[in-house]
């Protein structure tokens, strides 16, 4: 146990935009429960001002929370020459999903794009995010 | 065995030219799939059992579970079949009005207003072989295909030679890429990439239809008058010009109707059309064969003769507010693509799920059918992103039940 658990970390506020992307949704089509799915999924890109900011390096687990939940990713960096200070990039996964508000304000429509939440470095363990059956320990 | 011209259903281009090599029910080799095909056409490796409450069942008491929780259920609701054949589509529509139930699929929450503004007749659409043929000027507004439709380009859209494009995107097309960040398309047509910030497409869409019509046109963010006036200009010069509608711009606008007055300036001096960029391989399918049953593409309620629809009826509403008691998921998987907190509803009522894979919903199901592959191993009919018809010839004798036959069964079991 360090100190680090004790200095409360610089947490900022982002606009999450989702999309799609080839590989990832291959490695679905191949298997949503494989490691490479998951893998491929739970990761958070960010502009280097951002990485900055909360004090983490390419690669580093992050915290992403909201009112709906949370979730643990890997931040990359964006490979966009220009900026994109406040906007990160998500890919459309269950890891994403965990933090799309479920008001539609009555359209039925959920904001599946374009998700605020506030993102720190962070050394929690991971959050369970697949769902576990419902029947297990039924006997 | 070689097989030539098969359709591959990864997504609603439905790529009829695919070559397969089989050993005998074993694919060895796929030919012209895109990574997603050809992933799709292997299919996922761990199939669906069929299983009641978790544990494994035979297939019949599987179907006569699931016919006892609809029938017994005072509000079912039907949702999914965007990848599902329209033989099983039309089965699962006579289901939801037997029962009385809401009906609902994928395109509630992502391209039904476009798909609905056309078969409203509301907006100009054409066809990808048109597109092909015919089209100068392409723009993909909030669409990315070379991630989500990797064959579109290639085939249809960009690089293709078509009879009165002859030169392809060298000399006689224009693609110009309008997105909120710098996708795989907006890279390919590099030299018009329009960046524009989360949900700003409706203030462009007002100052295009403005500078179309003979006024100076503004907007909030960092592109000045001139650099709108010139692409209004670019676009309304085309010949035969078509806007690929991706979700980007869907899930900005609260209403479609900015984009037709668009297109209406737009084809004052020029001859646009719009597109719906469908994900799921028979979404729009499932959206017609509802609309020529009811006049509504998606969300409804039936009741006796009578049908009910609106966002009330949409399956983000019906399943968050626990307005139902009862869910059958038909080849989609919301625990995996709905927001958590509404996906999590279903726990609490008894779902079934029909799929050919282990989805992330089975875990949580009551009762869950394994089903046939419509494509590799199941026959029907699908309808493309651009409203063609297209017939699916599988080529593995499988063993398991279609989508169509499971639902058959369903239905004679109620
Ligand atoms: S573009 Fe779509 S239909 Fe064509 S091969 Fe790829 S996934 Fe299949």
């Amino acid at each position: 146990m360090g100190f680090g658990q004790f200095i409360s970390k610089p947490e900022l506020d982002i606009l999450i935009v989702t999309h799609r992307d080839i590989f990832q949704n291959s490695a679905y089509e191949h298997s949503r429960f494989s490691a490479e799915y998951a893998d491929q999924s739970a990761i958070i890109i960010l502009t280097a001002s951002d990485m900055k900011k909360i004090g983490i390096k390419d690669n580093d687990r992050v915290l992403l929370k909201n009112k709906w939940g949370k979730v643990i990713v890997r931040a990359v960096e964006s490979k966009e020459e220009e900026e994109h200070a406040g906007i990160a990039y998500m890919l459309n996964s269950p890891w994403s999903n965990v933090l799309v508000s479920p008001e539609t304000n009555g359209t039925g429509v959920p904001s599946f794009k374009r998700i605020k939440a506030t993102i720190s470095s962070t050394e929690e363990k991971d959050v369970e995010v697949l769902p576990v059956s419902k029947w297990e320990n039924q006997d | 065995m070689e097989i030539k011209d098969f359709v591959c259903t990864g997504c609603a281009l439905l790529c009829d030219d695919i070559g397969i090599k089989t050993e005998g029910n074993t694919i060895e080799k796929t030919y012209n799939t895109c990574r997603k095909g050809a992933a799709r056409i292997r299919g996922d490796e761990e199939r669906m059992t069929c299983t009641i409450k978790g544990r494994e069942e035979n297939i019949d008491k599987a179907i006569t579970e699931a016919a006892r929780i609809l029938s017994e259920a005072n509000k079912p609701m039907i949702y999914g079949l965007g990848n599902s054949s329209l033989e099983a589509q039309k089965k699962a529509i006579e289901l939801a009005s037997k029962l009385s139930a809401y009906l609902d699929d994928t395109s509630s929450f992502c391209q039904g207003p476009v798909v609905e503004a056309i078969l409203e007749g509301k907006v100009p659409t054409c066809t990808l072989d048109e597109v092909r043929h015919l089209a100068d000027m392409i723009l993909f507004w909030g669409s990315d295909p070379a991630s989500s439709h990797p064959r579109h380009l290639s085939r249809f859209s960009y690089f293709p030679r078509g009879e009165k494009r002859q030169r392809g995107w060298e000399e006689n097309r224009t693609a110009i890429v309008i997105d909120v960040r710098k996708s795989d398309t907006s890279e390919i047509c590099n030299k018009n990439f329009y960046r524009i910030p989360p949900g700003s497409d409706g203030e462009l869409i007002d100052a295009l239809t403005a500078a179309l019509n003979g006024k100076i046109p503004k907007v909030s963010f960092g592109m000045s008058s001139k650099e709108i006036l010139e692409l209004a200009n670019l676009l309304k010069k085309a010949e035969f010009g078509t806007i690929f509608a991706g979700l980007g711009l869907v899930y900005s606008l609260p209403e479609i109707e900015p984009m037709i007055k668009l297109i209406e300036a737009l084809n004052k001096s020029s001859n646009f059309h719009l597109m719906p960029m469908v994900g799921q391989y028979n979404m729009r399918g499932f959206n017609h064969l509802l609309f020529e049953k009811t006049g509504y593409i998606n969300r409804v309620k039936f009741d006796g003769n009578k049908v009910d629809h609106g966002p009330h009826c949409s399956v983000m509403e019906v399943l968050n507010s626990g307005e139902t008691d009862a869910m059958l998921i038909i080849g989609s998987d919301p625990l995996g693509c709905f927001p958590k907190s509404i996906a999590e509803k279903l726990k609490n009522i008894p779902t079934i799920v029909i799929d050919p894979a282990r989805t992330f919903t089975s875990m949580i199901a009551d009762v869950s059918i394994p089903s046939a592959y419509t494509g590799t191993e199941a026959a029907g009919n699908a309808v493309r992103m651009d409203g063609e018809k297209v017939e699916i010839t599988p080529f593995i004798d499988s063993k398991k039940l279609s989508d169509e036959e499971i639902l058959k069964r369903i239905l004679e079991a109620i």
